[in-house]
């Protein structure tokens, strides 16, 4: 794609096409250029270097990696583990998008109007959210700790000590335990977004649907939640995504234990890439997380785009 | 729920009044006192655990089991003091900063200058690379992490800085750019034509004319890659090997394995790892909520 005979009349200057467009797009270029070498190398690349694992049993030392085919994407299917994880996954999903949606709503409603002490309350329900989660997680797990945590020592003090118990060592439990660690530090972040939409619900509709009579659960359920349907859809998307991807806290607190109580997919991919050396299968697992979220991603963008239509 | 606990919105309260009078007085009186209980009741539950840990970073272990919550007894700073230097926190600290300052300003100056580019200057294609980088948005740090690894191990990154540094800017590099390209866009471009009718080139009116004019934007996002630095504990967990490397979030949690019996100093250690955030929080709280705010929402 040279400059050829037959344009050249038409460059009135004697620089080639090149030139040119060098000279018309260096601005953009150099502007672009720095990002885009660092993300095609450490984004775009490996993200392709995964694809590529997924088809090969590598274990992360041999210098040949064989290729396999569709053989890891097989073994999914008859993954017990996979299928237990991802159960968990879904669990997890369900219950920690809504609990923290209806309390995270529930308070800023009763903060909406923005009452005596509003800073205070709102600095405090945000703040779990600005720390790591290994400081979140490590509370809880002190909290649940069966010797001297205080939730044993609360439920002992009110005469419930039928229930207390070893938290996180509780097979059937942990995984719940783990749960509302993770919606306890969710609420905030749901809190606040929810504070900032309610902000552009309409107050004379709700003022007319007060002389009509409604009740503040119809208000609620008939006014403000319609116009605040789009807030909801970021934050449905947002926690289903995340909760897909759940990793941190449930590493931190129970590393997917007791006997893969709280296996979620991230936790089981994290071990089958770097304790267990399975490059290739753990490559396919990260795919599958991989397609979840696309998923979610392209369904929640064409919902939006529906609901702004 | 009683009618007063969910209360009119609307700060022109008189405008509201007497449109609504939802009951007796002493009914909307009830309903305020429910309303104040239920939001102390939810204030208590995310503080007693900070408090409690924070106390207890001055008890002995006994001291932290007889009674959880009794106030310490007498300031003991010693376990501070050893969560410090025997715990390894000054060190911990130290990498933190410096994988901060070097991911914050690596991912805040390329995301400024590519999310520039991307708003205002003619380049052809540049719908597309946008929606390359945001696809980096969409997809989980998993799907690169096991190739970004080996890559570093090959390029001999793996014992030092730029294992976190490197990764890290990349991956922040989707988010900056989304922020300030949104950012850029919303600035009128006409700005820049009075200076190139001056002569300016595009670098001149980039600094001279829109980076002072991008301050709000670069604010918030640095309050965002710096919280995300800082916090962050999958990528230093896979990336960083050795115990100096570490940051603080990934050190804290080794250091809860290697003391766990040793309780007085586990909650030092965890109330060292919170002081600087929570200080920012309470400084910048305002930014922060505005901008995780303003964040959700665009995204």
């Amino acid at each position: 794609m040279t400059g050829t005979a037959l344009d050249a009349p038409l460059v009135v200057t004697s620089s080639s096409p090149a030139h040119r467009y060098w000279r018309r797009y260096r601005a953009g270029i150099v502007f672009v250029l720095p990002a885009l070498i660092l993300y095609l190398a450490f984004m775009v690349y490996p993200f392709f270097r995964s694809i590529y694992f997924s088809f090969t049993n590598w274990n992360g030392v041999t210098a040949v990696k064989e290729w396999i085919g569709f053989g890891n994407y097989r073994e999914l299917l008859g993954d017990d583990l996979l299928w237990l994880s991802l159960r968990h996954n879904l669990i997890w999903v369900i219950i920690g998008t809504i609990a923290p949606i209806a309390i995270g709503m529930w308070l800023a409603i009763l903060l909406w109007r923005r009452p005596k002490g509003f800073t205070l309350f709102r600095t405090i329900f945000f703040m779990p959210q600005v720390l790591s989660t290994v400081i979140i997680g490590i509370i809880w797990n002190w909290i649940y700790n069966p010797v001297f945590g205080i939730l044993n020592k609360a439920l002992d003090a009110v005469g419930l000590e039928d229930i207390s118990r070893g938290w996180l060592g509780d097979p059937d439990i942990a995984l719940y335990a783990v749960l509302v660690a993770a919606i306890w530090a969710t609420i905030g972040f749901v809190f606040v977004i929810f504070l900032a939409g309610l902000q552009n619900v309409s107050k004379d509709l709700l003022e007319a649907a007060t002389i009509d009579g409604a009740n503040a659960w119809q208000r609620f359920w008939n006014v403000t939640v319609p116009q605040m349907a789009n807030v909801i859809n970021v934050v449905v998307a947002l926690l289903l995504i995340g909760g897909f991807n759940v990793f941190d806290v449930v590493f931190v607190m129970t590393q997917g234990g007791p006997a893969n109580a709280t296996e979620v997919i991230a936790t089981y991919t994290y071990k089958e890439a770097f304790t267990q050396n399975h490059v290739g299968y753990a490559s396919t697992l990260a795919l599958v997380m991989t397609a979840i979220s696309l998923i979610a991603s392209v369904a929640f963008i064409r919902l939006r785009e529906r609901g702004d239509a | 729920m009683s009618a007063g606990a969910y209360p009119m919105p609307g700060e022109s309260l008189d405008r509201v009044t007497p449109v609504a009078p939802k009951g007796p007085y002493v009914g909307r009186l009830a309903g305020n006192v429910v309303t104040y209980i239920i939001l102390i009741g939810f204030l208590l539950m995310f503080l007693i655990p900070f408090i409690w840990i924070w106390s207890s970073a001055f008890k002995t272990s006994r001291e932290i089991s007889q009674n959880p919550f009794a106030l310490p007894t007498e300031l003991r700073w010693e376990n501070l003091v050893q969560a410090w230097t025997v715990g390894r926190f000054s060190e911990y600290m130290l990498n933190s900063v410096i994988y901060c300052a070097a991911i914050v300003a690596g991912s805040v100056a390329l995301a400024c200058l590519a999310g520039y580019g991307l708003a205002l200057v003619p380049l052809p294609g540049r719908d597309g690379l946008m929606v390359l980088f945001l696809l980096g948005l969409m997809v989980p740090f998993q799907s690169v992490m096991i190739p970004i690894y080996y890559l570093l191990r090959d390029t001999h990154l793996l014992e030092s800085y730029w294992a976190f540094i490197v990764p890290g800017i990349a991956i922040r590099l989707p988010f900056g750019i989304f922020i300030m390209r949104g950012f850029f866009r919303g600035l009128p471009p006409e700005l820049g034509d009075a200076a190139r009718v001056d002569g300016a080139n595009e670098w001149g009116v980039f600094r001279n004319i829109f980076l002072p004019l991008s301050v709000p934007g670069l604010a918030t996002l640095i309050v965002f890659q710096f919280m995300w630095a800082w916090n962050e504990f999958a990528m230093p967990l896979i990336f960083v090997q050795r115990d100096q490397l570490r940051p603080v979030s990934l050190g804290t949690m080794f250091f809860f394995g290697r003391f766990t019996s040793d309780r007085g100093l586990i909650a030092a250690g965890v109330t060292l790892s919170m002081i600087p955030v929570v200080l920012l929080y309470l400084l910048l709280q305002r930014r922060f909520i505005e901008g995780i705010t303003a964040g959700a929402l665009k995204s």
